[in-house]
């Protein structure tokens, strides 16, 4: 994972958001790689919703819009509805998240990925995406919020 | 007269910031008090990391048994550093992937889904205790 | 040095398995985490601790901790000033029950009414703890609030 990683603090929880991936507002990180994104829960999100128990991407093949569900991810807490950060289409999916699904919990940006995308238009796509800056930031204000509630 | 075996070491991570940790202790009390009595002795993982040397030698060179909440494995690195000969496992996190929809909440005081979870975890660690058990382990 | 915001206290049990006072030392932090001091406290899971959890070790680090163990073998506290920093406070439940006369207060799996108490008590001695290392104003004697229910 290149470039520099923006870490976040909010009691005894670190956070990480590695500054050369771009962010959706549900906390999906998108890795682009040509025509193509590999997206994932960020740190935050997959620290915020517990330990993964099942990770269920939408199969090879399904075309998904921006904000539409990409995977079903069922945590010991919550069965967490995975929006897709951009529109197109499953190309591939994290097949190791069948017999390992904590990958998502520990190491969210490498080997706990969850699909890739064919995407059509990809700099609309990143228009519509955040920085880690940016992220981080709406990161905190929902963390902190959490933690006074 | 043979001498009566002891009974087998089982430490439990007892996490306190999630239920897995909660549902992994109730495991040890069900399959030490309710499944097992007289097979298996909870010892605490403090005392075991901390050096306790009566705690230490329940477990030191014998065979042991770990439940533990999620993957960090605490109580089975506390029996590895305590010197348990064999460490066996059971992962309660991984009895929740095969028992599907279960929402254990509460740390203190377990919900039903949290309870089950930690049946279903004193059960398989039943079957390792009778394991080790049947193979006279290093008791 | 991290990103240090709104200043709270660690709280850490021994958690203790195999004694009640073991389980009332958990039942008391997180009365206290949940119902009593919640902005103002964060628990800190020894077993993470032991193992070397960098965000456990790293928060003792900086900012005050208590610890509440079961006995007085003191586990909870030990660890912390062995692996990140002396705690601020340190209460241990025996001498607790000891100075309030309890009697039996059931098993480390099921705690009794006597236990319930026990466990609501040292969460009040965690609150006046915590309330002294925020430097805040002390409460009034017996307020029902600050004695809570486990």
């Amino acid at each position: 994972m290149a470039g520099d990683i923006l870490e976040m603090t909010v009691d005894k929880f670190l956070f990480r958001f590695p500054s050369d991936l771009l962010y959706g507002p549900a906390g999906i990180w998108v890795r682009f790689e040509g025509a193509r994104a590999r997206i994932g829960l960020s740190d935050f999100t997959q620290q915020r919703n517990g330990d993964v128990a099942f990770a269920e991407p939408k199969g090879a093949g399904t075309r998904v819009g921006t904000g539409e569900e990409v995977a079903l991810v069922e945590t010991i807490k919550v069965n967490l509805s995975v929006p897709s950060p951009v529109a197109g289409r499953v190309v591939e999916v994290n097949a190791d998240l069948l017999s390992s699904p904590e990958l998502v919990n520990q190491d969210p940006y490498g080997r706990g990925w969850l699909a890739v995308l064919e995407i059509e238009d990809a700099e609309a796509v990143r228009r519509g995406l955040m920085s880690a800056a940016e992220y981080m930031a709406l990161a905190r204000v929902e963390a902190e919020a959490e933690t006074r509630r | 007269m043979s001498a009566k075996p002891r009974k087998i070491p089982v430490a439990a991570c007892s996490g306190i910031g999630k239920s897995l940790g909660a549902a992994a202790r109730e495991a040890a009390y069900v399959l030490a008090e309710d499944l097992r009595p007289g097979h298996a002795k909870v010892v605490a993982l403090s005392l075991l990391v901390m050096g306790d040397e009566e705690a230490s030698r329940e477990v030191a060179g014998r065979e042991a048994l770990a439940i533990d909440g999620c993957k960090l494995e605490c109580a089975a690195k506390g029996l590895a550093c305590a010197g348990a000969a064999k460490v066996r496992k059971v992962a309660v996190f991984d009895v929740i992937r095969r028992h599907r929809g279960l929402k254990p909440e509460g740390v203190c005081d377990l919900n039903e889904d949290g309870l089950k979870l930690a049946r279903a975890a004193a059960e398989e660690a039943a079957g390792i205790i009778d394991d080790i058990d049947a193979g006279g382990g290093c008791a | 040095m991290p990103d240090l915001p709104r200043k709270k206290v660690g709280l850490i049990a021994c958690s203790g398995e195999e004694m009640a006072e073991g389980t009332v030392t958990r039942r008391a932090v997180r009365t206290v985490l949940e119902t009593l001091r919640p902005g103002d406290t964060v628990t800190l899971c020894l077993p993470l601790f032991l193992a070397g959890s960098e965000g456990e070790r790293a928060f003792a680090r900086f900012y005050p901790t208590i610890a509440v163990d079961g006995c007085d073998k003191r586990c909870a506290a030990r660890a912390t000033a062995k692996y990140s920093a002396r705690p601020a406070a340190s209460i241990v439940v025996a001498e607790t029950a000891k100075e309030r006369g309890c009697g039996a207060i059931g098993t480390a799996r099921r705690l009794n009414e006597a236990g319930l108490r026990l466990a609501g008590e040292v969460a009040a001695r965690i609150v006046e703890e915590t309330d002294r290392l925020l430097a805040k104003k002390p409460r009034g004697a017996g307020r029902g609030s600050d004695r809570g229910k486990p």
